[in-house]
């Protein structure tokens, strides 16, 4: 009995691997109601031990309370001051630009969530946020923080979601090297398999690249949005005219000592029907609408 | 109320792993649901065991970036070979039962480690280092794990000690044959 129940299981899970292990871009159902079902423990868990942490920060900062009090009525006495130059500038910044009729514009609309959830593997670094789809979260979303990039909405739940890393060995997006329009170092970003650090392909050996260059994204492969900051490069092993660069990046954006980020509603424009086709499908296609216009 | 002990224990070892990263990460080394699929290996019921690491590697899985599945396949495995040893060899002293656990721990990271690679997916981080920290934090939280497990049914452990040894000393007493006697 035992021996075959072990290779039913066994099989199971390696069928439910395989499949997982498929490169589309669908969430797997077991993963949206884990998720779900585990909201109600970890957020009360993380509130709560967020509640613990601050009580501990309270009392340890009434010790310095004191000393740093007397510093901040003399500081406060200096900005007064500062306050008042202030005011002059931003009446004469608002009229300069109201004369050169500069709007502000935000391109992308910004969701803050908190982390309340982290890889309960050792291995992977994904993390669970408490935004889900009442939210307006969806698949795919890009996840960023104030450094940049760090990854995407790998499954979403009603009240939660799992967000993945750029670093993980899936993900691989179009990057350029300085800004979009003034460079040509295209190439395409990948996860390394190590904490904070990405490589990038492709890229010509002929195109100068210097160590210390930011590397943002190209919006290529409809996932991320074109102009977010991926990090800087750490490592250059130069490549010749026939041979491609092999760049290390340094990524500036931190997850794992991160408590919030902010999710981008951003959906990237539909791609057009063909390119998830065989090169075949689109001849059938095009035979069919000139069999319709012929009939007509 | 060895059987409840065990699920009970399953569940909290689930809810443990889903939720301490995030407190603390060195946390994350220590693989709670193993210690408990190990203890349940040990009490000597193969079905039992598997099926509970079965629901836990699943669990664990569902919430992280690996694999689904791939903390079921080496968990059921592990608590096989554990279950298969802890019916031919006495694990019931808690001092053997902490290789058994350090062992375990070994070959779940290797199995999980490998079946990522064989299927294409590369793990974060050396496999060497984050595998003698896993071992490190498991193995001392489950010995503990253990003791406090071991605590709720130290009369199943005593019956079970009296029952082993019993019929041998029995047979002593009534064999006839006395060292230097004439029958």
């Amino acid at each position: 009995m035992t021996p075959w129940l072990l290779l039913v299981l066994l099989l199971g899970n390696f069928i439910l691997m395989a499949y997982d292990a498929r490169a589309d871009d669908e969430q797997r159902v077991i993963r949206v109601w884990t998720l779900a079902a585990a909201n109600f423990v970890q957020s009360p868990i993380t509130y709560a031990g967020s509640a613990v942490n601050n009580f501990f920060v309270y009392l340890a900062n009434l010790r310095s309370a004191e000393t740093e009090n007397e510093k901040l009525q003399k500081k406060i006495q200096e900005l007064e001051v500062e306050v008042q130059e202030n005011k002059e500038l931003a009446v004469e910044n608002k009229r300069l630009k109201s004369l050169l009729d500069l709007k502000q514009k935000s391109e992308y609309k910004i969701l803050t969530a908190q982390i309340i959830g982290r890889d309960p593997s050792a291995w992977f670094n994904a993390a669970v946020i408490n935004r889900g789809s009442i939210d307006g979260v969806k698949l795919n979303m890009p996840i960023v923080v104030d450094g940049g990039l760090v990854g995407r909405v790998t499954a979403v739940s009603p009240l939660n979601s799992q967000i993945n890393l750029i670093t993980a060995d899936k993900a691989g997006l179009g990057a350029i090297i300085g800004e979009l329009g003034s460079s040509n170092a295209l190439g395409v970003v990948r996860g390394k398999g190590e904490k904070g650090r990405l490589e990038m392909d492709y890229v010509p050996g002929y195109v100068p690249v210097a160590k210390g260059d930011i590397v943002y994204t190209t919006g290529q492969g409809g996932v991320y949005p074109p102009g977010l900051k991926l990090g800087e490069i750490e490592e250059v092993r130069t490549g010749s005219a026939t041979m491609p660069h092999q760049i290390f990046i340094r990524q500036t954006a931190r997850i794992s000592s991160m408590q919030e980020v902010a999710i981008l509603l951003y959906t990237p424009p539909p791609r057009p029907k063909y390119e998830k086709a065989l090169p075949n499908a689109v001849k059938k296609e095009e035979m069919a609408n000139s069999n319709t216009d012929s009939e007509d | 109320m060895e059987q409840l002990k065990i699920t009970i224990a399953l569940i909290i070892a689930i809810l443990l792993q889903l939720t301490l990263r995030n407190v603390a990460e060195p946390l994350t080394y220590i693989d709670f649901p193993l210690i408990i699929v190990v203890y349940a290996a040990l009490q000597r019921n193969s079905i039992k065991a598997l099926l509970f690491a079965t629901i836990a590697g699943i669990a664990v899985d569902a919430m992280s970036g690996g694999l689904l599945g791939s903390n079921a396949f080496s968990k059921t495995l592990v608590a096989f070979v554990v279950s298969e040893i802890a019916r031919r060899v006495y694990l019931d002293n808690l001092l053997l039962r902490i290789p058994v656990i350090a062992g375990a721990c070994l070959l779940d990271d290797l199995i999980y480690y490998g079946m990522h690679r064989l299927l294409g997916q590369d793990p974060l981080g050396s496999l060497f280092i984050t595998m003698a920290y896993t071992l490190v934090g498991t193995t001392i939280a489950g010995t503990f794990i253990y003791l406090f497990l071991d605590s709720f049914s130290s009369e199943t452990l005593k019956r079970r000690k009296r029952d082993f040894f019993a019929p041998r000393r029995e047979t002593r007493r009534r064999n006839p044959i006395r060292l230097g006697r004439k029958p």
